[in-house]
Parts: C-alpha cells; sequence; structure tokens
C-alpha cells in the first residue's frame, strides 16, 4: 500500500503476462528444468497441458466463489436488517465453524457422499470461504454511519433505495476485501482438491509429491502462487474503485 | 401549514411528547428549543414520520401525514441534519439531487436545478460540483445539507439541529444566510436548536419545550419581554435578557437623523458629524467619553454602523470604542444617520 498506485497497476499488468506467458508456455522451459534437475525424468509436467489444468483451476476457484460470495453476502444481509437480526450470532458462528473445519476433513467426509472430483473440493471450497465474506459483510455495513441512514430516510427513500444507493456502495469496499481473502484462499486451497481427482493445478504437485518430483511441484506451485498474487493486485484496484475521492485514486 | 393536534409520543410509560398542540402558519420560521431530552427532535422528527406519533394528529398543508405513505411524505418535506448526513460516496451535485430523483425528475431540470441551489448558496464558484463531501469545509458540507433538503422545492423544511458542529464563525455565517434563504424562498420552516441565541435570530416564533410540553409559543420578542414563567426566564438566560432582546432589534429601527457640519465648528447639538463633499462622515465632534465635549475623533470604520446591523452589536461597539454614537452608513459610506446611547436606552420597543 504504501508504493504509488500507478506502480502496483504496472507490477499487475507486468505478473499477468508472467502468469500468462508460463501457463502457455511452461513447455518451452523444458530444457530449463531438465539442466537443473539432471536426474529427474521426466523433469517437465506433461500429462495434461498447463493451460487446461490452470483453466480447470479457475473454473473451480470461480464456482466456489460465486457461492461463497451469494451466499456469504446474503446471509451477511439477512442479519443486518430488522428481520434477521437475531440470527448474527447464529450465522457468524455457522460461517466461523465452516472456517475451522480443514478442507482435508471436509474432502474426507463429502467423497463417500458426492463421490471423487469436483464436487467434493467445491463443497470444501464453498464451506471455507464463506466465513471471510459473512464477516466483512456483516462488518461493512455496521461502517454505515447511522445520520446517513437517517438521511437517506429522511430525504424519502425506501428500504431497497437505501440498500442498493446507500449501504451496499459504502460497504462495498469491506465487502470486497473479504471476498478477495476468500478467494485468495480458495486459490490456494483448491490445489488439495487433486487429491480426490478434482483437475486443478494442484494436480503436478500432488504427482509430484507421490513420485518424488520436484520439477513437478515447482512448475505447479509457481502458477498457483502467481495467480494468487495476480488475482490479489486485482482486487487491490477494484477496492481503489470504492474509495469515493480517498486515497487519491478515485475512478 | 403544520398543525400539531394533541402530539404525543410513548416509549413504554414515559410520555417523552406530551400533548403538544400548536401551528406553524406558511412561510413562519418556527424554532423548536429546550434542554436536552425536552422532546424537540422526536416532535420533528414525527412530523415526516421518521418517529410514528402515539397519539394526536399532524397536518401538514391540511393533509393527515398518516394518510400519504412514508416515502411520498417525505420527499415533499425538506430535511436537513448536521452534515455527517451527506452520502459520502455521492459527489456535491448528486448529494443535492437526491430528491429530485427519487421524483424522477428529467435530468436536464435536476442538472438546472443544482446549478440554481449551488448559486443560491454561494457554492457555485469554487468547481464544488463534483467534490466528495470529505473535501468540503464544515461550512461548505452544512450549505450543501440545506441545499439538498431545498432540492425538489418543497414547502416545508425541517432542520434538526443543522449548525450544532460547525465553528461559532462559519454558524455566524450560515444562520445569516439561512435567514436570507427563508426571506427569498419564503419557505415554511421548522428548525430545532438548544441555542437560545441561534433561536432569537432566526426565528418568526419559538416553541419553548420543556420535560416533553409545550411551555410558550410566542413570537421572540414576546417571549423576551412577556415569559411565560420562571423556566422561560430560565431557559432565555435572565442575566443578559436586555442583550438578547437587543440582538432582536436593527440598528435601523433606533436610526436617528444626525447633525452634520461641513467644518470644525461645534454645532447646538451635543454630538455633530463632520462630513465631506460626499456626506461621508470624517469626525465625530463631542460624544467621546472622557473627553471634553469639543474633542474630535476621527471616525474609524469599526465603529460605524449598517441599517441591518443588530443593535447588540452596535451597542458593542460604543462600549468597545468608548463613543456614544455610532454614523449609521449606506452601502456608499454616505451619512444615513446615527445612533447613540441615549437612544439605546430611550427607545422602547
Amino acid at each position: 500500500m504504501s508504493r504509488a498506485p500507478s506502480s502496483r497497476r504496472v507490477l499487475l499488468i507486468a505478473l499477468g503476462a508472467l502468469l500468462i506467458a508460463l501457463v502457455l508456455g511452461m513447455e518451452q522451459l523444458a530444457p530449463l528444468f531438465r539442466a537443473l534437475f539432471p536426474d529427474q525424468d521426466p523433469a517437465m509436467y506433461e500429462r495434461e497441458s498447463f493451460l487446461n489444468l490452470t483453466l480447470a483451476h479457475l473454473a473451480l476457484v470461480l464456482v466456489s466463489s460465486l457461492i461463497s460470495v451469494s451466499v456469504g453476502v446474503a446471509a451477511g444481509l439477512f442479519v443486518t436488517r430488522p428481520a434477521g437480526r437475531e440470527f448474527e450470532p447464529l450465522v457468524s458462528t455457522l460461517a466461523a465453524i465452516g472456517q475451522t473445519f480443514p478442507p482435508a476433513a471436509v474432502l474426507a467426509i463429502v467423497v463417500p457422499v458426492a463421490g471423487f472430483g469436483f464436487v467434493p473440493t467445491l463443497v470444501a471450497l464453498v464451506l471455507y470461504g464463506l466465513l471471510p465474506v459473512v464477516q466483512n459483510t456483516v462488518a461493512g455495513l455496521g461502517t454505515v454511519p447511522s445520520q446517513t441512514l437517517e438521511a437517506a430516510r429522511g430525504n424519502g427513500m425506501n428500504a431497497w433505495q437505501i440498500l442498493w444507493r446507500i449501504e451496499l456502495p459504502l460497504a462495498m469496499r469491506i465487502i470486497i476485501a473479504g471476498v478477495r481473502v476468500s478467494v485468495i484462499i480458495n486459490i490456494g486451497t483448491a490445489t488439495i482438491g487433486s487429491t480426490v481427482g478434482a483437475k486443478t493445478l494442484g494436480t503436478p504437485i500432488i504427482a509430484g509429491l507421490v513420485g518424488n518430483n520436484l520439477p513437478y511441484v515447482i512448475q505447479g506451485a509457481i502458477l498457483v502462487g502467481l495467480l494468487a498474487i495476480v488475482t490479489d493486485l486485482a482486487f487491490e484496484r477494484l477496492e481503489q474503485r470504492f474509495s469515493f475521492g480517498e486515497g487519491g485514486n478515485a475512478s | 401549514m403544520i398543525e400539531l393536534q394533541g402530539l404525543t409520543k410513548r416509549y413504554g410509560e414515559t410520555r417523552v411528547v406530551d400533548d403538544i398542540s400548536l401551528t406553524v402558519e406558511q412561510g413562519e420560521f418556527c424554532v423548536l428549543i429546550g434542554p436536552s431530552g425536552c422532546g424537540k427532535s422526536t416532535t420533528l422528527k414525527m412530523i415526516n414520520r421518521l418517529i410514528a406519533h402515539s397519539e394526536g394528529k399532524i397536518l401538514v398543508g391540511g393533509e393527515d401525514i398518516t394518510t400519504l405513505p412514508p416515502e411520498r411524505l417525505r420527499r415533499r418535506i425538506g430535511y436537513a441534519i448536521q452534515s455527517i448526513g451527506l452520502f459520502p460516496h455521492w459527489r456535491v451535485a448528486d448529494n443535492i439531487a437526491t430528491v429530485p430523483k427519487l421524483l424522477k425528475w428529467p435530468s436536464s431540470r435536476i442538472a438546472e436545478r443544482v446549478d440554481e441551489l449551488l448559486a443560491l448558496f454561494q457554492l457555485d464558484d469554487e468547481g464544488l460540483h463534483d467534490k466528495y463531501p470529505h473535501q468540503l469545509s464544515g461550512g461548505q458540507a452544512q450549505r450543501v445539507g440545506v441545499a439538498r433538503a431545498l432540492a425538489a422545492d418543497p414547502d416545508v423544511l425541517l432542520m434538526d439541529e443543522p449548525f450544532g458542529a460547525v465553528d461559532p464563525l462559519t454558524r455566524d455565517t450560515l444562520q445569516a444566510e439561512l435567514a436570507r434563504v427563508h426571506r427569498q424562498t419564503g419557505k415554511t420552516i421548522v428548525f430545532v436548536t438548544h441555542d437560545m441565541d441561534e433561536a432569537l435570530r432566526l426565528a418568526s416564533r419559538v416553541a419553548l419545550l420543556n420535560a416533553g410540553q409545550l411551555v410558550q409559543y410566542d413570537r421572540p420578542a414576546e417571549l423576551l419581554v412577556a415569559p411565560a414563567n420562571d423556566f422561560v426566564r430560565d431557559f432565555i438566560g435572565r442575566a443578559d435578557l436586555g442583550l438578547k432582546l437587543l440582538s432582536r432589534r436593527r440598528v435601523e429601527e433606533y436610526c436617528r437623523p444626525a447633525q452634520r457640519t461641513r467644518n470644525n465648528a461645534i454645532a447646538s447639538a451635543p454630538i455633530t458629524w463632520q462630513v465631506d463633499a460626499n456626506d461621508r462622515p470624517m469626525a465625530l465632534l463631542g460624544g467621546r467619553l472622557g473627553e471634553s465635549e469639543t474633542a474630535r475623533t476621527v471616525v474609524n470604520p469599526e465603529w460605524t454602523a449598517t441599517p441591518d446591523m443588530s443593535m447588540k452589536e452596535a451597542l458593542s461597539r460604543m462600549v468597545w470604542f468608548r463613543v456614544t454614537a455610532l454614523p449609521v452608513l449606506d452601502g456608499e459610506g454616505r451619512l444615513l444617520g446615527e445612533v447613540t446611547m441615549a437612544g439605546v436606552m430611550g427607545h422602547r420597543p
């Protein structure tokens, strides 16, 4: 945050380009890996293209995040309305339990029910990503000053208009921060889905760990890491859009 | 315009507003005042149904307010609170346009109205249109708040301690501006404050509340000269009643013809003004405390008065500069007349 916004933008573009280049052209680095790991054969993961793995990984994160965010924001909204206020402790507790469960344990429970692959991983990720979204939605809506709400009512806005025009925009920065945490966690956590057969960037990592093949681990990990960093930087820019003249980088 | 009939608000057993009946006529500036917890704010918020009343009736423009959906009612009544009530994520122009947008005015009409209001509040020449509330000074933010309340041209304006959070100097300017806007627009205003000086300065009628009950509803001058009981007297402040009364009076009411001369010669009157060829006062002959009757004092712009100045201020200047008379000047600095210490004492309101 200490760096100027423009340098963050350059960083985002540079790392984004590096990510795309590696996803599309990891195979070109085969000579490098062979030179670094002369004893490994093969030194390049080739059972599946990295493009396919990345797309599958992204699909998993995207779907799980969409569910976490819709359920989480809806729950956060519900418990901040007059009708749902008494459910706040319950919802917060449930969301917290969702996150204390280790994803591996969730997988162990869900696999016998839902089988291997995409679905159990999705369930684990949704549960895991829920808490930051719920928490930040409640916190974000809580930061809207009561005088602002009174002014909105006094000027003739109805409950929907107050929600859409006042509360959500003012809470958006904090809600997005929650989504950011949730998505970043899920990008990393999705890799363990490969232990139950989901196709992700964790697949080469697991294969490498099982087969004692360090280059595989590096190839998968470097892409997951880059993906997380680039996503994080992108969210940072998105948050700034809701700073409304503060921080000097208004849209 | 606004009629409260037996208005009561109960929270459980306690009656925070207890059987208040009063009428605010069209164009009136009604100030609700009283100690903290007297129910003034609650009374105000019941008028636009931010708080539901328990008993009694409120008529606005002859209509019972409960016959309208609350949102419709509120869009017809301007509402201004302390500056923090501005929407922090909306630019100044969007804040002002709040109610016109809710009423779905065409955008050209909204833009026109916003410019009109920015001009009315002298906010038009500082590029404020596109600023966010946190980029404004306290006084500017407060003006935007009042402009927003006036945006859809409501007949009635409710203001809940709107100047409570600004410094005294800014408050003074804002009060003068609100008085001007009230004169220009002829709106009916209900204004809540706990500051008696603010009430006396702005109000055409003051409703003094205590413990949920209406103690006295009167013109400010009546409140000062004929307080209903000891509570009123205490609340106004016994010690400076006279000064409060003078704060309600303007110099023009006390102004009387001045004795002029074009040279240094002392005329027959004890106080004489030496004027130049353009009738501008240059010096005061006599009328200086502790000096001889013939003493000549050069006129200092700091101890002159204008017709719309309050008598309290005029008196204060006399005391501070140790003169017993002030020249009253018109816009060009010409001598209109004089106000004197003896005149302050002799004038019967």
